[in-house]
């Protein structure tokens, strides 16, 4: 159970002691902090203090086509997101659960049962009042699958949601469910106002209706080229990990749209905005170590690392030498190395580096050999060769299509798939086809079961979630799971159903191992988020929940 | 004009009429393309994520679970009312969507066209039967601008006046600093194009007996070029003008891709690339109505131009 | 039209001429030809015909030029400036842009002509059906056009191509479809003033039936008017396929193909210009080139080639 008071907490509902233990985690949550900072490379702020007031203008990749938490399922809308609307509780980076809007919460023994003690003080933007009510309003509109909300994916474990006291919640599981602090911290189930949530559909079009309870309001979007935000002088319910406490430091925030990597270094260095995300590597060396900008690295830990998932249901990657050869025969961490100048780790296992549950045993034990993947071809029978230096079994070449989704094409990813594409073509005379294709061909591929390599990062809740939304039972491969890894999917569904942390990580490492020795996965590099900034921008960090970086809350300009 | 009344119904009523069927047409193909489709709209909407129950209750919320056919009568029938239906993706009234979009890039397109005609016009006076290196060096430049891709001529633009020089903003909408470049990067093919048009047909103008004989009235050579021979060369750049709006708004999808503004063509690449139905079909519908409006206008204004066409 | 198709059906005797076996607008055209390639007088057309010589080489016999594997690259000497070794540098993995230039040739041009290809064959078939003196076909098909060109420049080939599915194959025949209008416009004008043109009356009174007399008279004197249109289409369609790159809905990595080579660029601006520049002056000297070659197609066929 974890607490946090400030000044202007007058609930009853907590004793003294607690209190002491909130104020120990609130150190323990600052030094969390500071490490961060120090990932981050911020430029020492020791001896200076924030200054209130200015603007902000951050230039980000993608538009969101929708602003409503609850139903934007775009990754890069979260961090726009996370602006106007708070959660229940918040993930520190360590992987602790911190108060945020609940300044309590507890679980019972049989772990069907969470309680919420939540802030009586807390206003969202329109006005109306933050109380139980207003949760039980938020969540039972998304659990509602005629509202077809996909956060209510989400709350799948719940059976009941009970508000106790005007500000006591409690949940009713079905099941116990390990990764419900997760859902319940993730931004896709921040909370709305009852009236906003009134107006339904209307609310991804985002403006002042988009009523949350965060640090900024949003105060308008002109669509194609920027948001606008405006601080909530109210705002006095920070989560556990901010720095500080009250309102955000920043009058006004802009996002800017800028989907060009040339234009968003381009405005950054010519002084046109102040930060940016989504470097292209060739331009870090612009921004890292220069003067007058800063360069800051996130955490790898809370999304896969970018995999290439292998359907082993269809010829030719049916054969586990096949899958293995492609695994092998080109370079990872030399390509990892090029593509993106050393500023991302090449990868191991699908789950990041450093997430808690990474098996870190897997590192060395596979990648790349030349020989070894030409003898596994040699051995399955691609023995021929065509007219372009292809291997051929039977007239037929040797060749797997990588069906790359359009929307999630970015961050040079696609340049190293055909980094890999090439390798594999000159090492193994393997024709690894890169196909960019859209949403919905993508879709159908997946109902269908019909992909052959699918390349992604996924951020879900939890890393068992994680492992079983990518490659287990219910996982990409649904549709025809029936021929897939079946001790894969026992690992994983043993870690879901595990009771103590030991054994849930036995079988977490046990799956992430098999998959990389099946060769049902390739990963490639761990991903992690990166900005860079003017050299004068304060304050800028990460949320793990998110693994992006943080809200605006405690970020100031330096005169 | 007192045969105004004459020219609405013979000319104007029935190419208007012509112009709704072509309008029809044009959107049913878009409806039938965005069907054929691979991919269901419901597995789009719910991306990777899947519940139980989550795929249906969109279908059903869209009314994606009806026959295609009783989908297209209801698309058509709210389309005649005026309802352009609502964003599967953005979850807003098509309208609302595309409203807000049509003036940042009409203000673009009419930006760039007006730019287009003035270096146009001033390329050709001064050089139409000027000495050889004058016109050689025009047409070379001219032809550069036809023929270098648009988004190329922006990114160059962006660095050189943007990042190099700072004279102008990368990105944005406001303010009339940061339509220059996009203005420029939009109007130079269509500049190049127009010029060499208006180039050859004054030149043709140019030797014709009325010049001679206005010349010999001692009017001066500038004067005689922009009252008289221009004039007679606007019909072949006229014709090209049904191009120049198409030319125009379609180069606008790029040009507001790379600066990073609002407008028609950010909302139309996404509505394709994402499927959304109803955004696409409305732009499809929008697109054609310029286009009627568009030739018919300049039906018209052939016959002020040329009056010999008002006997036909 | 009607004025440049007498001027077309008339004699061009001031050239060279070929042995009359073809009809006469065809000999005209074959004239035209021949008088082009050997005696041209500007120095323009013959800078084009240079360039297209050599590009023509580039696409067909590639590895005369370079040594290097357009598809291969040391990812570790990606994005090199030019040096002794790649003189016009490498990319962002680490292949050699001169040589992605040389196979890009290719690609580029059987774009470029596929896409004509296609326009040419549908829109000339249209249009001589659409010229006829039915009625009911000539509203049909001019409708048809009407539709196709509705859809303003680009959007037609994005949503074909979101259908199609990105490859070299889709994008030719994307940007083929939507330029049957263009040339099935021009060739309906042309049917119908030739059909009404003095000879063409005087054969069928002579007896020829209309059939044969539309074969002999009217098909090869409409055709005169496509090659002008095609040559300079070629260049166009190269354009458009660029800017679909651009847009992410061209053909796809690794093809050489210039306009994808120059999109994917763009990111590398800043930091490395060789991956983009060239590319793009090839592009760019390329569509000069088939406009200037169809301009001077264009005046020797009207008869002004000095």
């Amino acid at each position: 159970m974890y607490a946090r008071s400030n000044s202007t907490d007058r609930s009853g509902h907590h004793k003294l002691s607690e209190q002491l233990t909130a104020r120990r985690l609130m150190l323990l949550a600052g030094i969390a902090g500071a490490g961060m900072s120090l990932l981050a490379a911020q430029p020492a702020a020791a001896n200076e203090t924030p200054r209130s007031g200015g603007t902000l203008t951050f230039g980000v990749t993608t538009e969101p086509v929708c602003f409503d938490p609850h139903r934007s399922v775009q990754q890069n809308s979260y961090i726009i997101i996370r602006n106007y609307v708070d959660s229940l509780v918040a993930k520190n980076a360590d992987g602790r659960f911190l108060p945020w809007l609940a300044k309590s919460f507890q679980k019972s023994a049989d772990g069907k049962t969470y309680d919420f003690i939540l802030r009586d003080d807390v206003v969202f933007h329109d006005g109306e009042k933050f109380d139980a009510a207003a949760v039980k309003t938020n969540f039972d509109h998304a659990r509602d699958a005629k509202n077809a909300v996909p956060a209510g994916e989400l709350l799948q474990s719940i059976e009941q949601i009970e508000a106790v006291a005007p500000h006591h919640l409690r949940l009713h599981l079905q099941q116990p469910d390990t990764a419900l602090l997760e859902s319940i911290a993730s931004v896709r189930l921040g909370l709305l106002s009852p009236k906003a949530l009134q107006a339904g559909a209307q609310l991804c079009g985002g403006g002042p209706a988009l009523a949350g309870t965060g640090p900024f309001r949003f105060a308008g979007y002109t669509r194609g080229q920027s948001v606008a935000l405006e601080r909530n002088a109210a705002y006095n319910w920070g989560p556990g990990y901010a720095k500080h406490n009250g309102p955000a430091y920043l009058e006004k925030a802009t996002i800017r749209f800028l989907p060009e990597y040339s234009v968003r270094a381009g405005a950054l260095s010519s002084g046109q905005i102040d930060v940016i995300e989504g470097v292209q590597p060739t331009d870090v060396g612009q921004f890292k170590d220069q003067p007058g900008f800063q360069f800051l690295t996130g955490p790898s830990g809370a999304q896969t690392a970018f995999t290439l998932n292998i359907n082993n249901t269809i010829e030719p990657a049916t054969d586990v030498r096949v899958r293995q050869a492609l695994r092998d025969g080109a370079d990872i961490e030399a390509l990892v190395k090029s593509v993106y100048r050393g500023t991302v780790r090449r990868a191991w296992s699908n789950i990041g580096p450093d997430n808690p549950l990474y098996n870190k045993a897997l590192e060395g034990s596979w990648g790349l050999n030349v020989a070894k993947a030409n003898q596994l071809l040699d051995e399955a029978g691609w023995t021929g060769r065509d007219a372009q230096g292809y291997r051929t079994k039977d007239g037929k070449r040797l060749g797997i299509e990588v069906g790359y989704p359009q929307p999630f094409v970015r961050d040079s990813r696609d340049v190293l798939i055909q980094g890999v594409q090439a390798q594999l073509r000159k090492n193994l005379g393997f024709d690894l086809k890169l196909r960019i294709i859209t949403g919905g061909e993508w879709g159908q591929q997946l109902r269908e079961g019909t992909w052959t390599i699918y390349p992604n990062t996924y951020l879900p809740a939890d890393p068992v979630r994680e492992l079983e939304g990518n490659i287990g039972r219910t996982g990409f491969i649904r549709a025809v799971s029936d021929k897939g890894d079946k001790e894969l999917f026992g690992h994983i569904e043993s870690a879901l159903r595990a009771t103590t942390a030991d054994d849930k990580l036995k079988h977490v490492h046990a799956a992430q191992k098999r998959a990389v020795d099946q060769a049902v996965i390739v990963p490639l590099f761990a991903a992690s988020y990166q900005l860079a900034a003017r050299d004068k921008v304060r304050g800028l960090s990460f949320e793990a929940q998110l693994d992006s970086p943080s809200n605006l809350y405690d970020v100031w300009v330096a005169p | 004009m007192t045969s105004t009344r004459a020219m609405i119904t013979k000319r104007i009523a029935p190419r208007l009429l012509t112009g709704l069927l072509v309008a029809w047409g044009a959107v049913t193909a878009a409806f039938i393309g965005m069907h054929a489709l691979p991919g269901r709209v419901e597995d789009i909407l719910a991306g990777d994520m899947s519940w139980p129950g989550l795929r249906e209750a969109i279908a059903q919320e869209w009314g994606l679970d009806q026959s295609v056919w009783s989908q297209y009568v209801g698309f058509i029938w709210r389309i005649a009312q005026g309802d352009f239906g609502t964003s599967y993706v953005m979850r807003q009234p098509v309208a609302d969507v595309i409203g807000p979009q049509i003036w940042p890039t009409v203000h673009l397109a009419l930006s760039a066209g007006i730019l287009a005609v003035v270096l146009a016009v001033l390329a050709a006076t001064l050089t139409a039967g000027r000495g050889r290196i004058a016109r050689a060096a025009a047409s070379l430049i001219e032809l550069a601008c036809v023929s270098a891709p648009v988004f190329w001529i922006g990114l160059l633009l962006l660095l050189a006046f943007s990042f190099t020089l700072r004279w102008f903003p990368v990105s944005g909408a406001d303010g009339w600093r940061a339509l220059v470049l996009p203005a420029v990067t939009l109007a130079l093919p269509t500049a190049g194009l127009l010029a060499q048009v208006l180039r050859e047909a004054m030149e043709k103008a140019l030797v014709q007996p009325f010049v001679v004989t206005t010349r010999a009235r001692g009017i001066g050579e500038t004067l005689l070029r922009l009252r008289h021979v221009l004039r007679h060369a606007a019909l072949p750049a006229v014709t090209l003008g049904g191009w120049l709006v198409g030319g125009l708004l379609g180069g606008a999808v790029i040009t507001e891709k790379v600066f990073g503004r609002p407008g028609l063509g950010t909302v139309t690449l996404n509505a394709v690339l994402s499927q959304d139905a109803p955004v696409v079909l409305a732009v499809v519908m929008l697109a054609a109505l310029i286009h009627v409006l568009a030739s018919t206008a300049l039906d018209v204004a052939y016959v002020f131009i040329d009056p010999r066409l008002k006997v036909q | 039209m009607t004025e440049m198709s007498s001027r077309l059906s008339g004699p061009a005797s001031h050239t060279v001429t070929a042995r009359s076996v073809w009809p006469k607008p065809i000999n005209t055209l074959i004239n035209a030809l021949i008088n082009f390639l050997t005696r041209p007088r500007r120095l323009a057309p013959l800078l084009a015909c240079a360039w297209m010589i050599l590009i023509a080489g580039f696409a067909f016999a590639p590895h005369w030029f370079t040594a290097y594997d357009p598809l291969e690259g040391d990812v570790l000497a990606s994005l090199a400036a030019p040096d002794a070794e790649h003189f016009l540098g490498t990319d962002k993995l680490g292949r050699d842009v001169f040589a992605r230039i040389v196979y890009g040739a290719r690609f580029s041009l059987g774009v470029g002509l596929g896409a004509v290809a296609i326009s040419v064959a549908f829109g000339v078939l249209l249009g001589l059906i659409a010229g006829q003196r039915q009625r009911v076909l000539d509203e049909g098909f001019s409708r048809l056009f009407d539709v196709v060109s509705a859809y303003p420049g680009v959007l037609l080939a994005m949503l074909l191509i979101t259908f199609l599915g990105g490859s070299l194959v889709n994008v030719a025949i994307a940007v083929g479809i939507a330029g049957i209008p263009k040339f099935g416009r021009v060739v309906r004008a042309q049917t119908k003033a030739v059909q009404d043109a003095d000879y063409v009356v005087q054969a069928s009174i002579y007896g020829r039936s209309r059939f044969s007399a539309f074969l002999v008279h009217v098909v090869p004197n409409v055709l005169t008017v496509v090659p002008v249109v095609a040559t300079i289409s070629v260049g166009t369609a190269i354009l458009t396929t660029s800017g679909l790159s651009f847009l992410g809905l061209g053909p796809q990595p690794p093809t050489p193909e210039w306009g994808l080579m120059l999109a994917e660029s763009r990111d590398y601006l800043r930091t490395a210009w060789w991956t983009g520049v060239l590319p793009g002056i090839a592009i760019t000297l390329t569509v000069i080139a088939f406009a200037v070659l169809g301009g001077s197609l264009q005046r020797h066929i009207e008869g002004r080639a000095p």
